[in-house]
């Protein structure tokens, strides 16, 4: 049984959960500390997303425990848990279509009153992604793929917590694309922030992860560093098809 | 014929004021909790005759009638949330859209037959207005069109500037737009959902003062502004503001030119007609986005 500490970012102990009658998540337990990030990886359809659903309060609970830093979210509501500093970018962006850009980016600060601490994020977030700042005006239904990720990263941020769970940031993008995401995605562990990353590809993010877990069938049947992964052939080939 | 241009835009522009308040809030609702509230109009009922007890029965001035009318509306819009909308969801039943309506429908015969028992079903006069007419060279403005003109503008532009320019509107706009990124930001959509009840609700209530002082207090006074609404709404779009406000001044319109040309009882005959045709020509309404939900 993992205890909860202090120093970690996020710990979910014994974490069941699911759908309904359901059952999709079966007694997960997971360490996250400052500073680092943790890749879960796996096949499609075996339950990364609902793990980081299941975190920031989107899906029922059955069993388990989880902590961001000393503070027990266990079963809270999701705006509860958002308010307490999980940031959820999840699959899909999940934009205000009929908002801009700014105001997409507006509305991840919801729960923060000070101007001034707005401003500064807005200016990190137009550092991080250029491309927004001129899109700031542009209805974001309007937008692309790689600019609708872009804005759904940097709404998080807007959020300006420490953790941040981020759904296959990858997903239908072109490799360029792709390339641009993941080094921001570095620079905001650099940053200092603790992150929490669901992705199909372990090759892609080996070197930015400081652990990887491989899940299926919504248990974690591996957990070790990504260079361990990569090179244990008979598991790529087995979970993730090569 | 100026006169009759006149006569025509007058009431054009009280109805469509009448009919615009009325769509605001039954739209308001539906675009942002996907719940159409077939208690609207009672709320609409409830609201002139709260204004009533106020001025009448209590012996009030008639400004605290209008602040009773938002009151009463709002009230009952706190308490269809607690006591239905909430459960509901609680529930997870398996349509949403389905249990509400006909809760709505339920709450809407409870709130009309208690007026009823209160009140009895004899046509009241609402004391909540003004009397007499601002003289502009031969014609004349009655000062109930002027108030009804006016609080309905004041009313849409406080509203417009709530959704805009507040973070309790950017809270309501949001989760209209997606729920579930809502929640991830920190909004408690609960208690969005609240809100926008209860500001449906007084609108309603004003609503309900307004034209019970054109027509007379009865307990379906709010039926025939409801179905107006109701038909404006889906000429704009479920759940379109904007649409929907000028969606209910230009039907105004129609329905005065075609009462004075072919008689007061072709108004409404007409009206739906032209639902019929704009649902033919774009199902999803004149505003409206590529959405359909089947019930």
């Amino acid at each position: 049984m993992l205890k909860p500490k202090p120093a970690a970012a996020l710990v979910l102990d014994g974490v069941t959960a699911g759908y309904g009658g359901l059952t999709i998540l079966r007694d997960i337990s997971l360490r996250l500390l400052p500073g680092h990030m943790v890749t879960v990886v796996g096949p499609n359809g075996h339950g990364k997303s609902t793990l980081l659903k299941t975190i920031s309060g989107m899906t029922q609970q059955s069993s388990g425990r989880i902590w961001i830093g000393e503070d027990e979210i266990t079963s809270l509501p999701a705006h509860a848990i958002a308010g307490l500093g999980v940031a959820h970018i999840p699959q899909g962006d999940l934009l205000f279509p009929e908002m801009t850009v700014e105001e997409n980016l507006l509305m991840g600060a919801y729960l923060t009153a000070e101007q001034a601490q707005i401003e500064q994020r807005f200016d990190e977030v137009y550092r991080l992604f250029p491309k927004l700042a001129g899109r700031r005006d542009q209805t974001a239904s309007t937008l692309s793929g790689g600019e609708r990720r872009m804005v759904g990263i940097g709404r998080g941020l807007m959020m300006g917590t420490q953790l941040l769970l981020i759904d296959e940031p990858s997903l239908g993008l072109a490799p360029l694309v792709i390339d641009q995401i993941y080094e921001a995605i570095g620079a905001l562990k650099a940053s200092g922030r603790s992150i929490l990353l669901v992705e199909e590809n372990p090759a892609r993010v080996a070197e930015l992860s400081d652990e990887m877990h491989l899940l299926d069938d919504g248990h974690i049947v591996w957990s070790g560093l990504p260079a361990e992964l990569l090179k244990r052939d008979e598991l790529l080939a087995t979970y993730l098809g090569g | 014929m100026m006169d009759i241009f006149f006569s025509i835009a007058l009431s054009g522009l009280t109805s469509g004021a009448m009919y615009a308040l009325a769509t605001l809030g039954l739209s308001l609702v539906w675009g942002s909790m996907g719940m159409l509230n077939m208690a609207h109009g009672a709320m609409l009922t409830l609201g002139g005759y709260a204004a009533f007890a106020v001025v009448m029965q209590m012996g009030l001035p008639g400004p605290l009638g209008f602040v009773a009318a938002l009151g009463a509306g709002a009230l009952v819009g706190a308490l269809l949330y607690m006591l239905v909308v909430k459960p509901l969801l609680r529930a997870e039943v398996a349509s949403f859209e389905t249990a509400v309506l006909m809760a709505t429908v339920g709450l809407a015969t409870a709130l009309e037959n208690s007026i009823l028992l209160t009140f009895g079903g004899q046509p009241l006069a609402q004391p909540v207005k003004s009397d007499g007419m601002l003289q502009i060279g031969q014609q004349g403005v009655p000062y109930q069109s002027m108030v009804v003109i006016g609080v309905a503008l004041i009313l849409m532009g406080i509203t417009a500037y709530v959704l805009q320019h507040t973070r309790a509107g950017r809270a309501i706009r949001a989760t209209t737009q997606n729920r579930d990124a809502a929640q991830l930001l920190g909004i408690p959509v609960g208690r969005v959902y609240l809100q926008v009840l209860m500001f449906s609700g007084a609108l309603a209530g004003i609503c309900g003062c307004l034209v019970s002082s054109i027509t007379q207090l009865s307990p379906t006074l709010g039926a025939d502004p409801m179905l107006k609404a109701f038909i404006m709404c889906v000429v704009a779009g479920l759940g379109n503001l904007p649409g929907a406000v000028l969606a209910a001044f230009a039907l105004a319109f129609i329905e005065a030119i075609v009462q004075y040309v072919f008689g007061g009882r072709w108004g409404f005959p007409v009206l739906l007609g032209l639902v019929i045709l704009v649902l033919v020509w774009r199902p999803t309404g004149l505003f409206g986005r590529a959405q359909i939900r089947r019930l």
